[in-house]
């Protein structure tokens, strides 16, 4: 028996000194030459390229080890990150969407003071700046409107095809009757509730304006419930222009079939002309290239007036954030995030790695290379000629997901367009 | 030992064998549990550093939020079907996996590896299925139920669920069924048979009012799957399109991670938890009163 006694005394010890000891790891501190830091990965089609930028940061700053850690696909960064702080266990740096940099602002850190804040293109910083402290830097600039592919639409015009003749929705609608007539199918519309609630309907608030502060009164008077969405003309004249895409649509027997996978491919391969969607999907596109790499984009047009804001602009916006944790990372981390922040902006094999390997459009004046891949090329083109209309980056978080939803179902036709509407301004009325 | 005199002592002797599990339970069950009720009568959003006390504000809000009841409805559907059919294809399986068929534990391996499968990956595989191959067989042979893709349409979208519900989970139920059939007693069944009972009555009169445990088993199992189906209806349908086919646990997990309003999507899990509760309680409640001796 009094072995016995003895054995329970020494199990249940152990057990406490297991917990506690499990409990106070975290307080151990790593090596002091040694700094590894991690960023958060929320640019899927960038984490191999990113892997390979550490390794040429590490060669450049031997005492720094960054680690990509990737969000799963199909999780939000804000879905991740924000799990990440629940378990105490932050990212150094992490990648974020425009609109999420004010919900972690408590928690990153203050970047006015950095150095590359002087080579930053005009306005790349304001979304992320509060009580005039700017939190984040701005990783990328994306844009999106109509892909052409130069080949298809040459041969469907007879002859060079000239972008900026595409100004108006007619003009568009005889685009696609010249691809038609050509044999090709005109467009494809992929239908995920992404492209169409955050890149395709957003552009209706974009575009009531190139007064920023216009666009931004209007979102406020949407939310209140003031704006009648039914007599607003940039809106209908957007709802128009989508009425013709699913009308030239190469999937309009079943149009919420397609997949993302589906783009690239029919338009690489020149089966359609025009494909709705951005500058991230280059990689996917060249995979199946046969323009021999000439493509470039279209504004979307919402009116029959050449002049009107957005027949000629093409939407932008610095669409990746970087942020640093203030909050779990010990000071030289912090110190090292900071040096890969200034590494991207002003070494040659940071800049190499933006703009060649990551076909990243950069938000910062000094970084002059040119970018190979032509989708970039032309934003950079829209960009430097001032033809540019401000995305809709701060949007609430579920609007893609709703909204996308609503347009999903005007496109298949199981909705007409009021009931959309009603769809639209029910949604913002329960906006908080 | 047992007998041993003392609270603590016998305090002791039990927290030495089950204290670990208990703390475990309490420390990733029962904790997280109590946090999120207390989490349902504030407004945090999942990342702020505060957040204030709102009261019943959050159980207000579910109950007016009518895409939550919507979704609820159609996840009971899903169930209500999806039970039905799991469990007669599961128990055909393992009545004819069990009548002496050649290679039988072979097949039996068969249908149990879908359930081998994640959720997810069966998710995509199917989904693959559904827009591309079963829509290209459509175009080939000119069916007309497959020349678009099932997923595109609420209804199909909705069947596609089910279709594969069925496939991933009558495997499993098979194998409980398989045991419960082997454990009927032989000499009732040989009893049977010299009084001249045919094989339906047998099954009807004995083997079914025999097998009534296996039945509460897999019923309260497929039950309880179907209501937390998550995985297979993010991988395969997206609870699109356009939202037709999200069910109930997809909704929540979006209320309070995607529109990132974390008090209301945990008041709705609670109230998801309190229906569920009653509903397989009762269940395993009045299925029990079916069981007999043989």
């Amino acid at each position: 028996m009094k072995t016995l006694k003895w054995m329970q005394v020494l199990a249940l010890s152990l057990i406490v000194v297991l917990f506690v000891a499990a409990c106070g790891k975290s307080g151990e501190s790593e090596s002091e030459s040694e700094v590894k830091i991690t960023l958060l990965n929320s640019k899927g089609e960038i984490q191999s390229q990113l892997e390979a930028a550490a390794k040429a940061f590490k060669e450049d700053n031997p005492g720094i080890t960054l680690e990509i850690i990737p969000v799963p696909a199909g999780q939000s960064p804000f879905e991740k990150a924000s799990a990440l702080y629940a378990s105490g266990n932050p990212a150094t740096i992490t990648m974020l969407d425009t609109g999420d940099v004010e919900k972690f602002k408590d928690r990153v850190l203050d970047l006015s003071g950095e150095k590359w804040m002087a080579d930053a293109v005009e306005r790349s910083t304001s979304l992320t700046t509060f009580d005039s402290k700017n939190y984040a830097f701005p990783l990328a600039i994306e844009g999106y409107g109509f892909i052409y592919n130069k080949a298809v639409v040459d041969q469907a015009v007879g002859g060079a095809f000239d972008p900026a003749a595409i100004n108006t929705t007619e003009a568009l609608e005889e685009l696609f009757q010249k691809i038609e007539a050509s044999g090709k199918a005109p467009l494809i519309v992929s239908p995920m509730d992404w492209s169409l609630g955050a890149h395709y309907l957003p552009l209706a608030y974009a575009g009531q304006s190139s007064d920023p502060a216009v666009v931004a009164q209007f979102v406020t008077d949407l939310k209140a419930g003031k704006v009648d969405l039914a007599s607003n003309s940039v809106y209908n004249g957007l709802l128009d222009t989508f009425d013709l895409m699913a009308k030239y649509n190469i999937d309009k027997a079943s149009p919420l079939s397609g997949t993302y996978e589906r783009g690239p491919e029919v338009l690489g391969k020149g089966e359609v002309g025009i494909w709705f969607q951005g500058n991230w999907a280059w990689p996917q596109i060249s995979s199946f290239d046969t323009a021999s790499g000439q493509y470039g984009f279209l504004p979307v047009p919402i009116s029959n007036n050449a002049d009107d804001f957005g027949n000629t602009q093409i939407s932008s916006a610095v669409s990746k954030r970087l942020v640093l944790d203030k909050e779990k990372n010990t000071a030289e981390q912090q110190a090292a995030a900071k040096k890969w922040l200034e590494w991207m902006v002003y070494s040659e094999k940071g800049q190499d790695f933006l703009v060649n390997q990551a076909n990243i459009i950069p938000a910062f004046n000094n970084i002059t290379l040119e970018a190979k891949d032509p989708l970039a090329k032309s934003i950079s083109d829209y960009i430097a000629k001032g033809k540019t209309q401000d995305s809709m980056s701060t949007l609430p978080a579920d609007h893609w997901a709703k909204i996308g939803a609503s347009m999903q179902k005007y496109f298949a036709g199981a909705a007409d367009r009021a009931t959309l509407t009603k769809e639209i301004q029910e949604y913002w009325k329960t906006v908080k | 030992m047992i007998t041993e005199k003392g609270l603590w002592n016998r305090l002791r002797l039990r927290l030495l064998f089950t204290g670990p599990t208990l703390f475990a339970f309490l420390a990733v069950m029962i904790v997280p549990f109590l946090y999120g009720i207390y989490l349902t009568f504030t407004n945090w959003d999942g990342i702020s550093t505060t957040s204030s006390l709102v009261g019943f504000q959050n159980y207000v809000s579910v109950f007016q939020d009518t895409v939550f009841w919507h979704s609820f409805l159609l996840t009971l559907e899903y169930v209500f079907i999806t039970v039905i059919l799991i469990n007669i294809v599961a128990f055909l399986l393992a009545f004819v996996l069990t009548s002496g068929l050649k290679g039988q534990s072979l097949f039996r391996a068969g249908f149990f590896v879908p359930n081998l499968v994640g959720g997810i990956v069966l998710g995509f595989v199917w989904q693959f299925i559904f827009s591309n191959v079963l829509v290209y067989l459509g175009k080939e042979m000119s069916l007309p139920l497959f020349d678009a893709s099932w997923l595109a349409d609420p209804n199909k979208a909705f069947w596609a669920m089910i279709i594969v519900t069925v496939w991933q989970y009558a495997g499993y139920m098979m194998v409980i069924y398989v045991a419960g059939l082997m454990n009927v007693p032989k000499d009732i069944l040989e009893a049977a048979s010299i009084d001249g009972a045919n094989l339906l009555t047998k099954l009807r009169k004995m083997v079914l009012p025999l097998m009534v445990p296996s039945f509460i088993v897999c019923i309260f199992l497929s039950l309880q799957r179907g209501f937390m189906v998550y995985d297979l209806n993010i991988s395969l349908t997206k609870g699109g399109p356009y939202k037709s086919t999200e069910m109930v646990s997809m909704h929540v997990y979006e209320k309070a991670f995607l529109s990132r309003d974390y008090g209301v999507g945990q008041a709705e899990a609670f109230v998801l938890f309190l229906l569920v509760a009653i509903i397989t309680i009762a269940q395993v409640y009045f299925s029990k009163k079916m069981e007999v001796e043989a």
